[in-house]
C-alpha cells in the first residue's frame, strides 16, 4: 500500500485532566471514502478539530501527504490541501450563495489580498464558483443570502464551501445531521458525486449513510481507534458490536 | 439601480458644488466639518460595517492625521516644496503607519476585546499628547499656516471647502472601489464569520490587519483635512468624544449602507450647527436620538431608505401614506412635549431663575417661549405630557397599521426572488 494521504500516529489530546483522544491511529488512503463512527463522547469532533488545525495535539503526529501538519494554523492546513465542513452550519449569512462559494475559489487561485482589480472581472474564479454553485444544486438560489436558505440548502452550501478551496482531502462533520430521510438520500448522492476524485473522511451518525457511502470505516471509542475495516468487516467485528453497534440496537 | 445612483449623485453633488458661495461663513465652515466627519465616518464604517470590528478609539488615527499634516504644514512654511493641496496626504500616511502598528495588536482579538484594545490605544495617545511638546505641542497644541500655492491663496473658507470636497470625493470613490475588489468581498466574509474564512485558507489576522490599516489611513486623511482647515490641533483630538462621535454618526446614518455614515455625519453636523445656538441641551437631544434609532430603527437612516428602495415595487404606498403621516405627527408631538419639558427644566435650574426666585421668595412664574409659566401649576406640565401621551398612542396605532403592510411587501419580495 502506498503512503496514506492522511495519517495519525499515536495522537493524544487532553483538556486539563480530561483525556479526550488517547493514542489515535488512523491511515486514510488516497481516493477512499473513510468514515469515523463511534458513540457520543468518543471524541470524533475533537479528532476532526485536531486534524483541521482548530486544536493542537498534546502529543503525536498528524501527516498530510507525508508532511507533518500538527501544530500548523488552520489556514495553512487548508492551503496544503485539507478542507473541512462544520457540524453546525458555518456560512457567511449576509452574503449570497455565490459569494460564499467564491471566497473559497479565490483562495484556490491564490487571490487573497487583492485590492487592485474588480471582483466581477475575475473570469476563471467566477466561472468556477458558478459551476460549483450548480454542482451543489443551488443554481436557483445563487443570489439568495446564505442566512435565508432552508436548512438542507445550507448544508449543501456548507459542503460546497468545503470543496471550494480545491482541497484534495475533504473532512465532513455530520453532513446529514438534522435532515429528513429524503434530504439525507439527496445529500448522500451529492457527496458521492462531489468527492469522486477526492479523499473523504466523514463523521456520521446515520449508519445507512456510512455503510452506503464509505469504502472503509474506523470505529472510535474512548479516544482510541478500536477497529478499521471495510463495512462488512466492521459489521462482523465482535468488539465493535459490543462497544457501539450493539449498544445502539439495545 | 444604475439610474438611481446617478440621480442620487446629481441631487447630492450639485448643491455641494453650487451652493456654498452663497452661504454664510459659519455655514461654509460647518460644511467643511461635515465633509471631514463624512469621510471619517465612512472610513470608520469600512472597519465596523464591512469588517465587523467596532473600534472605540478611532480618534487615534483621526488625530495622528491632524498632527502629521500640521507638521508638514510647518515644514512647508520653512520652505519645503510640497504643494499645499497635497498636505492631507501626510495625514493618510501617518494614519496608515499608526494603523499598522495599533492594528497588529488590536486585530489579534475580536469582539469586545478588540473594542477595548482600540479604546486603550486612543486613551494612551490622549494622555501622552499633552506631555509631549515636540510631537503634539503639549497642552496648548500645534498651529501652522496654509501657504499659497500655484496661484491659490487658501486664505478663504471657500477655497478650503472646495479642496476638502475634492479630497473627500476622491477618498469616497476609492473606498467604494475597495468594496468591489476581491479583498473587499473577503472583508464582508470576515465580518460574517472569521473562523470560516480561516478554514478556507486565509490568514485572518493578516486580513483583518489590512482592513484596519486601510480604515486608519482614510481616517488620517480626514484628520489631515481638519488640521488643514483649522490650522490648529491639540490633544483633545485624540479624546473619547471624537471616538464616540464617529460611532454615533455611523449608527444613526446606518452602517449597512455604504453612504449611510455620510447621511449620519451630515444630519448630526447640521443639527449641531442649527440647534447648538438655540439650546445648551443639544447634546442630550443627540443622545436621545441615538438611543431611539438603536431601539426602533437599528438600520439607521440610510438603512431605512435602502429598505424602502428595495421594496419600492412591492409596497402599497397609497395604504402606507396615511399611517406614515400619522407616525410623523406622532413623532412631532412627542418631540414637542419632550423638548418643552427639558427646556423648561433648563430654565428652572438656570442661574437667572435662581435670582428671580431669591427676589420673589417662592417659585415665581418662569419665562419661556415668550410667555410666563407657573412652575407649580399642573397645567404647565399637563400640556407637554398630554402631547407625549397622544404622540405615543398615535405612534402605536400607526405602527399596527404599518407592520402588516410591510410583512406583505416582504413576502411578495421573497417570492418574486424565487420565481425569478
Amino acid at each position: 500500500m502506498s503512503t496514506p494521504v492522511l495519517e495519525l500516529r499515536d495522537v493524544h489530546k487532553a483538556f486539563g485532566a480530561a483525556r479526550i483522544i488517547q493514542g489515535a491511529e488512523l491511515a486514510v488512503a488516497r481516493g477512499e471514502r473513510h468514515a469515523v463512527i463511534g458513540p457520543n463522547g468518543a471524541g470524533k469532533s475533537t479528532l476532526f478539530n485536531l486534524i483541521s488545525g482548530m486544536f493542537t495535539p498534546s502529543s503525536g503526529e498528524i501527516r498530510l501527504a507525508g508532511r507533518r501538519i500538527d501544530g500548523l494554523d488552520a489556514n495553512a492546513i487548508n492551503r496544503l490541501g485539507l478542507s473541512r465542513s462544520f457540524q453546525i452550519t458555518n456560512v457567511f449569512a449576509r452574503m449570497s450563495v455565490f459569494e460564499n462559494i467564491r471566497i473559497g475559489v479565490m483562495a484556490r487561485h491564490g487571490i487573497r489580498f487583492d485590492l487592485l482589480r474588480r471582483a466581477a472581472a475575475m473570469r476563471a474564479v467566477n466561472e468556477q464558483a458558478q459551476a460549483l454553485v450548480e454542482r451543489v444544486r443551488l443554481a436557483g438560489r445563487r443570489d439568495t443570502l446564505a442566512g435565508d436558505l432552508a436548512y438542507s440548502e445550507q448544508r449543501a452550501l456548507e459542503i460546497g464551501m468545503t470543496l471550494s478551496t480545491g482541497a484534495e482531502v475533504i473532512l465532513l462533520d455530520e453532513p446529514t445531521a438534522g435532515m429528513s430521510r429524503e434530504e439525507t438520500a439527496h445529500a448522500v448522492e451529492l457527496m458521492r458525486d462531489l468527492t469522486k476524485d477526492k479523499t473523504l473522511l466523514v463523521v456520521e451518525h446515520d449508519m445507512d449513510v456510512v455503510f452506503g457511502l464509505c469504502d472503509r470505516i474506523s470505529v472510535l471509542v474512548y479516544g482510541k481507534i478500536l477497529a478499521t475495516g471495510t463495512p462488512a468487516e466492521i459489521r462482523a467485528d465482535r468488539r465493535v458490536q459490543e462497544a457501539y453497534l450493539g449498544e445502539e440496537a439495545a | 439601480m444604475r439610474r438611481h445612483h446617478l440621480l442620487l449623485l446629481v441631487l447630492v453633488a450639485l448643491p455641494l458644488l453650487v451652493l456654498p458661495p452663497f452661504l454664510s461663513l459659519g455655514l461654509q465652515n460647518t460644511l467643511v466639518s461635515m465633509l471631514v466627519a463624512a469621510l471619517f465616518a465612512v472610513s470608520f464604517n469600512l472597519l465596523m460595517g464591512q469588517g465587523g470590528m467596532l473600534s472605540f478609539g478611532h480618534a487615534a488615527f483621526f488625530g495622528i492625521g491632524a498632527f502629521a499634516t500640521l507638521h508638514l504644514m510647518l515644514a512647508v512654511e520653512d520652505g519645503l516644496g510640497v504643494p499645499t493641496p497635497l498636505l492631507p496626504l501626510a495625514g493618510g500616511l501617518a494614519g496608515l503607519g499608526l494603523g499598522l502598528v495599533a492594528g497588529y495588536f488590536a486585530t489579534m482579538r475580536a469582539g469586545v476585546y478588540f473594542s477595548l484594545v482600540t479604546l486603550a490605544l486612543a486613551e494612551l495617545l490622549h494622555t501622552l499628547a499633552p506631555q509631549w511638546d515636540g510631537m503634539f505641542g503639549g497642552e496648548a497644541g500645534m498651529s501652522s499656516m496654509r501657504m499659497p500655492w500655484g496661484g491659490l491663496v487658501f486664505g478663504s473658507v471657500l477655497e478650503v471647502y472646495y479642496l476638502s470636497l475634492a479630497w473627500v470625493a476622491l477618498c469616497l470613490l476609492l473606498l467604494w472601489a475597495y468594496t468591489r475588489t476581491p479583498f473587499g468581498r473577503l472583508t464582508l466574509a470576515l465580518r460574517d464569520n472569521e473562523q470560516r474564512v480561516r478554514f478556507m485558507g486565509y490568514d485572518t489576522h493578516k486580513a483583518r490587519l489590512v482592513v484596519f490599516a486601510v480604515s486608519a489611513m482614510f481616517s488620517g486623511v480626514a484628520g489631515g483635512l481638519l488640521a488643514f482647515s483649522n490650522e490648529v490641533a491639540n490633544y483633545t483630538t485624540f479624546g473619547m468624544p471624537v471616538s464616540a462621535q464617529v460611532v454615533l454618526h455611523t449608527f444613526i446614518g446606518g452602517s449597512t449602507v455604504f453612504l449611510g455614515p455620510v447621511v449620519g455625519a451630515a444630519v448630526l453636523t447640521l443639527f449641531a450647527f442649527f440647534v447648538s445656538d438655540l439650546t445648551r441641551s443639544w447634546l442630550l437631544y443627540q443622545g436621545v436620538l441615538f438611543v431611539l434609532v438603536m431601539l426602533y430603527a437599528p438600520l439607521g437612516i440610510g438603512g431605512i431608505v435602502e429598505l424602502h428602495l428595495r421594496h419600492m415595487r412591492e409596497l402599497r404606498w397609497r395604504a402606507l401614506a396615511g399611517p406614515y403621516l400619522g407616525a410623523a405627527v406622532a413623532g412631532l408631538l412627542i418631540a414637542a412635549g419632550f423638548v418643552f419639558v427639558i427646556e423648561s427644566l433648563a430654565v428652572l435650574f438656570s442661574s437667572d431663575y435662581a435670582v428671580l426666585r431669591r427676589d420673589a421668595g417662592g417659585l415665581p412664574p418662569f419665562p419661556f417661549l415668550g410667555t410666563e409659566w407657573q412652575p407649580l401649576s399642573p397645567l404647565t406640565w399637563l400640556a407637554p405630557l398630554l402631547a407625549m401621551a397622544a404622540g405615543g398612542w398615535l405612534a402605536s396605532r400607526a405602527g399596527r397599521r404599518i407592520a402588516p403592510l410591510w410583512d406583505e411587501a416582504r413576502r411578495v419580495h421573497t417570492q418574486g426572488g424565487e420565481t425569478a
